[in-house]
């Protein structure tokens, strides 16, 4: 399946700081791809080179083309949702979301109607009067009206309210299956679990892992509990079963529980 | 062209309140002159005698008792102050209002280049500068057709035609800030424009610092210089229009290569 985001050893850094040191990743066409990683690992630097606002070394290619050279032919095929959402504030919803149709050179207007609907977007209201939810919701219509072959989507369910996060889901999974290609960054795994099938953890500006979620959730942590002499006792064990067993052994407990470890735990393994 | 729209009807409001007060402050006074003219002739005489003060204002040129010299040295520092003022915050603000306002990512992930955001932004601040003194113009014609004047029409083409070059020189020396600045840097646009200001009344007094006429627009859009006759100063103009082209492509490459803040 061809690549339509290729990253390649794209170092970015701010003077002394570091933004993203040396990373490289690929996603196919099709894929709902998910991009981990706690605050300050270099996500929004990574999707910000990505889209041409960063000066980078090394090389990004989407949907076949140069993000350096060739912005503006990508950003036409590019729907993004960043995770602040900001707008002009004293516009109104609907002059925005016509705004950005308008700069697409695209009549958008049935799909604006449609995602309007479907998120219970207030399109009268001014931008200032909404909440940041309602400004996700509005980032939203803007990054998926012209039905782009790519949705970059930076932590897009922080601020949604549940029935929005699932309204929002539907709407990704619906474009998805018409052929666009997700990329978001999320902090939220269980969401993460539930509709990504490939992933990439970042942490401190470097790649730790890129695999499917399946096979990042599979792993050889367990999780243990131990019962001796009336005391429960916890401990993690990462390594060949067989070297657990001989440490039970020598504990000798009166009883034992081995779990897998939840994805959140996996993951906090990679974040600690 | 929708981002001219756009910023057009962002700008209006200020544009407007601009526009109007010094519009009608110019044109007010000009309406007041009749009722000004008994008491002007003797300040006139006065101020004509105060030396290097009467030479800071262009009223050692041209007595303050006549409606072309009140209107040359009085009513168009209003209109040059005004118009550099609303230049000057204009140009400050249309670039780096999107970083402070965190728009940026919404406008900069469209489907333009930086090239677009930076022309259009620019045709903006022309189009912007050019309705403030066609309004302001317009309305100084009006006062001066309900007082029953005549203008002298050559001379006031001339001063505003080369106020209007001194206003795109200000805007854009403050676009170039705008372009370069993640913040609205609207003081120093404010401060700027008045110093410019305060560098041509410093050449007008002073021998000593008549170079700064190289550095200050004023100097070559001084109506009182114009009215009176004096020597033209169409080759500071050229350096003013010089100055402008080198910040503009100045600010574009800048605003080409940087990196843009969320």
């Amino acid at each position: 399946m061809a690549h339509i985001i290729e990253i390649n050893n794209v170092t970015k850094t701010y003077g002394k700081h570091r933004g993203v040191d040396d990373i490289s990743f690929a996603v196919e066409e099709g894929d709902i791809f998910a991009f981990l990683g706690p605050n300050g690992a270099g996500k929004s630097t990574a999707i910000r080179s990505m889209l041409g606002m960063l000066q980078y070394e090394g090389n990004i290619r989407i949907l076949g083309m140069d993000a350096r050279t060739q912005k503006t032919e990508i950003l036409k095929e590019v729907g993004y949702m960043p995770s602040e959402s900001m707008f002009y504030p004293t516009m109104k919803v609907k002059d925005v979301i016509c705004f950005a149709a308008d700069m697409h050179k695209k009549d958008c207007s049935e799909e604006a109607v449609r995602l309007c609907e479907t998120l219970q977007v207030d399109t009268g209201k001014k931008i200032q009067e909404l909440s940041l939810g309602n400004r996700k919701k509005v980032s939203i219509v803007c990054a998926m009206q012209h039905q782009p072959k790519l949705l970059i989507l930076d932590e897009p369910t922080s601020g949604l309210d549940p029935l929005m996060q699932d309204s929002f889901f539907r709407l990704l999974q619906e474009a998805n299956k018409k052929g666009t290609t997700c990329f978001l960054s999320s902090h939220v795994l269980s969401e993460v679990k539930k509709y990504c099938r490939n992933a990439a953890i970042i942490k401190e500006g470097k790649i730790l892992k890129v695999d499917t979620v399946e096979n990042l959730s599979r792993t050889n942590l367990r999780m243990v509990k131990v019962w001796k002499d009336g005391r429960e006792e916890h401990f993690t064990h990462d390594g060949p079963i067989s070297a657990l067993i001989h440490k039970l052994s020598a504990m000798e407990p009166e009883d034992v529980l081995i779990e897998e470890p939840s994805l959140e735990e996996i993951f906090m393994q990679y974040y600690d | 062209m929708t981002l001219l729209k756009q910023e057009w009807k962002m700008n209006f409001k200020s544009l407007l309140i601009w526009t109007l007060c010094v519009g009608i402050c110019c044109s007010g006074c000009i309406l007041m002159f009749e009722s000004l003219e008994d008491s002007m002739a003797e300040m006139g005489q006065m101020f004509a005698e105060m030396g290097s003060f009467s030479a800071a204002f262009g009223m050692d040129k041209m007595s303050i008792a006549t409606l072309t010299g009140f209107y040359a040295t009085e009513i168009s520092i209003i209109f040059l102050l005004g118009g550099a003022m609303f230049a000057a915050m204009t140009g400050a603000v249309l670039l780096s209002k999107e970083e402070e306002g965190h728009t940026m990512e919404f406008l900069h992930t469209m489907p333009v280049s930086r090239s677009y955001i930076y022309l259009w932004k620019y045709v903006t601040l022309l189009l912007l500068i050019m309705v403030f003194n066609v309004v302001c113009i317009g309305l100084d014609v009006v006062a001066y057709v309900a007082i029953g004047e005549e203008i002298t029409m050559a001379e006031f083409v001339e001063y505003h035609l080369l106020a209007l070059v001194m206003q795109i020189e200000i805007g854009s020396i403050c676009y170039l800030i705008s372009a370069v600045c993640r913040h609205k840097q609207i003081g120093l646009a404010l401060g700027i424009a008045v110093l410019f200001y305060v560098m041509d009344i410093m050449c007008n007094i002073m021998p000593d610092l008549e170079f700064l006429k190289y550095f200050t627009p004023y100097y070559y859009a001084n109506a009182a210089q114009i009215y009176s006759g004096g020597d033209s100063r169409m080759g500071l103009m050229f350096l003013g229009l010089a100055v402008t082209v080198v910040v503009v492509i100045l600010g574009g490459v800048v605003y080409h290569k940087r990196d843009m803040s969320a």
